[in-house]
Parts: structure tokens; sequence; C-alpha cells
């Protein structure tokens, strides 16, 4: 198999700087054909600008970026036509209803072919192929946008934060479509910074803080290489629990609901623990004990937290 | 450039528009308007009769038919004044900007002046006007001619110095034909300029250009196809304007293959800096104002409301320089004076200068937020 047919993506020492700020500072990784990739960070990580750097709207400083086997400082007219892009913030002409939006994108792309009807049952729009986007929720407006990156049948799909700014609810609609795009077999390449959705879409998610990539695998691998220990919560406010805990060396802490939380390094140890409470006199309502998630590894790789932008704002990377 | 992509835009565009009744009010509806309010009043103006007080003191014959003789003129709708009214308190509570007081003794004065006692004995007529009142010169001035008329035919010579009037143009214009070419420039030159501005501004800002930079649309396209649609919208409106003008005001205007030429043009103009305006102001509410900034010069200096020679000196040098004056020759040289050497003059340095910021336009317009 040649290279070119198994990377979709290729990104070779790409940096960008805006003045003086290093928005993406030396990052190289591939993605293969068929996967779904999650870029995971921060506001202002990097991710928008390294993926709009292969979507050909930002030139790069230094580096290399090839999309389809294609330079995309040199290619754009050529790549545009085979890739499809949800935006970030996306937005349409707010008179044009579901249905012509998608058939217009169909028309930019000269599509002859499009279904259009395909794509708003894919993107659950069905009921609202008659409205016009003003009308549209915020999620119903991501659902339109993702469809509307599909108009042209694209080899590579982005999804520059695609759940941003909705509510539950509707982020798991939108997740809903991005699962049928995954066994559809897309290549997509998604930034995100919500650890669930880059863990239930990824096949690999690489972590940019501050423009470098601090480490990239499956969410599985991540977790397994990088936060090999269980989380022991109990359901109590007891003082005398937590200080037969203490005196087990196992360095409990009270978390914000008031459940002592203990990190433990095997299973053998929260026998061990529930033994010493049981003995001890001290008493719980409840118990669990969890792996660490992606979120654990994130905070335990770049020692900060991801949070959502303040209404009004967006992340400058 | 692909027509396909083209028509797309153009599709959207068009549907966009006319489900905005707002925008389909101010692009048809508002220059009609201003043709209907200002052809009205300027048509009044055209044969306008004055309202005149008249105030006599002398209350004899040969008063009433000083009276009488300014209003047989046919210029005056004469009201008469109690004498024992403080003429210049009635002005005041009645808000009249004119009132003519004939003084006691006109008739004992016109009697000396008949039987050539005093060849010399003359009335002084008295008029007692508000200068603040916009209009109040020119009734003085009707006025003062219809006296003079008057004074010659009591003289019972004919007049030695006479005039003839003989127009340069082949028909017998009025107000209206000049007024209704400059509001159609007008018309096409704010809804291009602010359409153009509006939509970028407002699509760049909510980031649909963004996402429109992901396709194969090139700036050649979309500016292209913002030209079609204001064309087509400016074609709409101008007849929309034609018709009104023709069915309200009877106008007689030459209609010739110059007015779709100078329509276009404007279009390709207007449009064209509208698409710069947007690059360099990027924010829609600094673009909205930076047209402004350009669009209400152009409106009251380029000939639209009144004629350019009307203006100081400086300001006719500097109308030269706007662009909109040059569609507004090109419209009177081509619809009223049928002008065909001059309409061609104005449209090529319209042409030009839409070529230049057309050209502009497309190199420094860009979809995304940076060019690659």
């Amino acid at each position: 198999m040649t290279k070119e047919a198994e990377y979709a993506i290729e990104v070779e020492r790409l940096t960008k700087r805006y003045g003086a700020l290093l928005a993406v500072n030396d990052i190289s990784f591939t993605v293969r054909k068929g996967e779904v990739f999650a870029f995971l960070g921060a506001n202002g990580a990097g991710k928008t600008t390294t993926v709009e750097i292969i979507e050909t709207i930002r030139p790069p400083t230094s580096g290399k970026v090839s999309l389809l086997g294609m330079d995309v400082t040199k290619r754009k007219r050529d790549i545009l036509p085979r890739i499809g892009v949800l935006p970030q913030g996306f937005s349409s002409f707010d008179r044009i209803t579901v249905r012509e939006t998608l058939q217009y994108y169909s028309r930019l792309f000269c599509c002859r072919n499009t279904d259009v009807d395909g794509l708003i049952e894919l993107v659950k729009l069905k009921d609202k192929a008659q409205e016009p986007y003003k009308n549209l929720s915020g999620g119903l407006r991501q659902r339109l946008g993702i469809a509307i990156a599909l108009v042209n049948d694209p080899e590579v799909v982005f999804l520059d934060e695609p759940t941003t700014g909705l509510d539950p609810r509707a982020r798991r609609e939108v997740w809903n479509v991005l699962l049928g795009l995954k066994n559809k077999g897309k290549t997509v390449f998604l930034t995100t910074h919500y650890m669930e959705e880059a863990e239930l879409l990824a096949d690999r998610v690489a972590i940019i803080a501050k423009g470098k990539i601090i480490a990239m695998d499956s969410p599985a691998a991540l977790i397994e290489g990088n936060a090999n220990y269980l989380v022991l919560t109990l359901q109590s406010g007891d003082e005398k629990v937590f200080e037969i805990v203490r005196k087990m060396r196992c360095e409990p802490a009270y978390d914000s609901h008031g459940n002592i939380k203990v990190r433990l390094e095997n299973t053998d140890d929260v026998q061990k623990i529930l033994n010493a409470v049981k003995e001890g006199g001290g008493s719980f309502l409840g118990l669990d004990v969890r792996k660490p998630n992606l979120e654990g590894v994130f905070l335990k790789l770049t020692g900060g937290t991801l949070r959502e932008d303040p209404p009004g704002e967006k992340g400058a990377g | 450039m692909n027509l396909r992509v083209v028509g797309a835009n153009l599709v959207v565009s068009i549907k966009s528009f006319y489900r905005d009744k707002t925008v389909v009010f101010f692009r048809i509806a508002f220059p009609v308007i201003l043709i209907l309010v200002f052809g009205t009043i300027f048509m009044e103006r055209d044969n306008e009769i004055f309202d005149l007080d008249v105030q006599d003191l002398d209350q004899t014959k040969s008063s009433a038919r000083i009276a009488e003789a300014i209003g047989v003129s046919g210029r005056f709708k004469i009201t008469q004044v109690a004498p024992a009214l403080n003429a210049a308190q009635y002005a005041k509570d009645n808000k009249r900007n004119l009132v003519l007081i004939i003084p006691k003794g006109a008739e004992e004065s016109l009697g000396r002046r008949m039987g050539l006692d005093d060849p010399h004995a003359s009335v002084t007529l008295m008029e007692i006007h508000d200068p603040s009142s916009f209009g109040v010169t020119t009734k003085m001035q009707v006025l003062n001619l219809v006296l003079a008329g008057i004074n010659q035919e009591m003289s019972g010579k004919p007049p030695f110095l006479k005039s003839a009037e003989t127009s340069i143009l082949a028909k017998k214009y009025r107000f209206i034909e000049f007024f209704v070419p400059g509001i159609i420039a007008m018309a096409v030159m704010t809804a291009s300029l602010l359409g153009a501005v509006n939509v970028n501004a407002e699509l760049r800002q909510k980031g649909v250009l963004r996402k429109l930079s992901t396709t194969p649309i090139t700036r050649t396209d979309w500016i292209l196809a913002n030209i079609l649609y204001q064309f087509i919208l400016a074609v709409l409106s101008t007849t929309v304007m034609l018709l009104v003008s023709y069915g309200v005001f009877h106008i007689s205007l030459e209609i010739n293959a110059w007015l779709p030429v100078f329509v276009a043009l404007a279009v390709f103009a207007f449009v064209g800096l509208g698409m710069v305006l947007t690059r360099v102001a990027k924010e829609a509410e600094s673009a909205a104002a930076a047209a402004d900034a350009l669009m209400f010069p152009m409106m009251f200096l380029s000939g639209t409301f009144f004629p350019v020679e009307m203006m100081p000196e400086f300001l006719q040098k500097f109308a030269k320089v706007l662009p909109l004056y040059y569609v507004n020759e090109g419209l009177r040289a081509s619809m009223v004076s049928g002008d065909n050497m001059a309409a061609l003059r104005y449209a090529a340095v319209i042409g030009i200068f839409a070529a230049a910021v057309f050209v502009l336009g497309i190199l420094i317009t860009t979809l995304g937020e940076e060019a690659t």
C-alpha cells in the first residue's frame, strides 16, 4: 500500500506564528484514511489554527502539510472539492431553508447527484427541511452544518468544535450523527475540548497544549499509559472513615460533594480499605470504583482544565 | 469563473431579498416615495400660485383695483386683511410670510399723477415679510415683477426692452424630468453600495464567508454574483420608478440604451466600492459607517437634488471627483438632452472608475480570514 493511499493527512513539523505569538509549535502527525482523529485541547491551544491550515484557509509559517497526498499550500483548488468542513461557529443564510441551503452548497461543489433528502435524513432534519436557518436552534444548526460538510461526499471531513455551546441533549444528538459518519467509514478530523466527545468518537486522540502535541494515541491507550490507577469514592461524611483510610497511607481527600476519594494502585487495595473501614466501625452509604477517564489523562499531562468559552468569546486556536 | 456557482449565489441572494420585507420596502418603495414627494413639491413650484395677504388702508376704488390687478396676474391668490389690524402682528399670529400694505392716500396720489398735477407722485406699497421663511424671497421677487408689469401698463407705453426664451432642448422640460434621472442614480448608488457593504460585512462577521472559503467558489464568482444581483434589483427598482413617474407626473424622458448602460456601470462601480470598504473596514458597523461617509456627500453634492451649478465653485470642483456626478450627468445627458456624445464622455469616466474598483475588489477580497 502506498503512503498516499494509507494517510489522508500528513503534517510534518508544522509551525504557525501570528507576530510574536507562536500558535502552533513544530507539530507532526498523520491521520489514516477511515480514521476518526480528535484534536483535544483547551481554548487557544492551537486546534483551530492547525485545522484551518490543513483545510487550506490559513498558510503555515513553516512545515509541510499534505491532504490526500497534495500540498495544502499549492493545490487548494484540487483539495477543496474532496473535503467537507464544519468551521467553528458555523453560520448560514438566515432566510434560506434547510433544503435550499443544502442545494446551494451542492451547486457550489457542482455536484449533480447530491442526495439532499438522504443528507436531511442522516442529520435528522426531515421535519425542519422547509424551515429557514434563522428559525433553527443551536443543535439543529450544527446538524445542518454537518450535512453541508457532506454535500460533496468528501473523502475527509473536518469538524471544528461541532458541539461547543450546545446543551447536553443537543450535544448528544450531534454525537449520534457523528457516530453515523464513523460507521460509514469517513475520515474525520475532529477538534474538541470535550473529553467525553473525543473518548466516544475518536479512534485516536492528540492532546495539544500551547501549540505542542503532548500525547497521541487511542483513548484507551492514553488512559492505560497515563492513568493506570483506580479512584475509590466512598459516599460518607464520617470522619472516622477518613481517619482509617489516612492511617493506611492512602492519602484520602474530600470531593466537592463531601465524599471521600482515594487513589489506589490496584483492586486488592479496594478490598483492604473496605475491610479496614468495617473493622474500625466506620460506615458509608455507597461506593464507586473507576478507572480515570481522558479528563484524568489531560489533567495529568497539562496540569490544566478544559473549559468552555464564556458567552461571546471564541478560542484563539 | 463558474456560471453555475454564480447562478447559485444569485438564487440565494434573490430569495433572501424577497423574504425580507424591510429590504424590499427600502429597495423598491423608498425611491418611489422620494419621487412622489419631491415630484409633487416641485411640480407645484413649476406653476406655483402664491398666497398674498393685502391690507388696504386706503379703502378706495383705486386701492381696490391695485389689489385686483395683482390678483389678475395669476401668480397670487389675494386674502384681504382688515385695516384695523396691526399687519406685523397679523403675519406673526397667522404664520404669514408676506403682507402687502396699500397705504392711506393711494387714490389721492394716483389722481395727482394721472391729472399731471404732480408727475412724480407715487405710492409706496409696504411689504411686511418674515425673512426666516423659506421661499419668501422668491415670492417677493415675483410680486415685484407683477408690480413692475402694472407700472408699465399704467404708463400707457409698450416696453422698450423685451425678452424671448429659446430652450437648448428639443422639448420643454419640467423640474421632475431633471429630478427623476438623479433619483435613479442615487437609488442605484445607495442600494449597490449599502447592499454590498451590509451583506458582505454581515456574512463575514457571522462566519458564512469563512465557510464559503472551504468550497470551490472563487472571489471573482462571489463579486460577480453580487454585481449581477444588484443589477437585477437596480433594473427592477428603476423600472418601478419610471412607471410611477410616467403614471403620476406624465414625465417625458428619452429611454434609450444609455439607461441600462449607466445603471450597469453604476452597479459595477458602487458594488466594487462596497467590496473594497468591506475588506478595509472588516467590522459590519465600521463598514456601514464608512459607506455612509461616502454616500452622503455624493447624494448632496453630485447634483441629485439640485444642480451642481448652484453650488460654490470649490464644491463644483469637488463634485467632479465624485463618481455619482458622472452617473447623474450621464443619465441626464441621455434621458433629458439626448446628447449622445456627452453621455459617452460620462460613461467613459464612470466605466474607468468601475473597472478600477472592480479589479481592486477582486484583488483584496478574501472569503476566509486570511488568504493562502
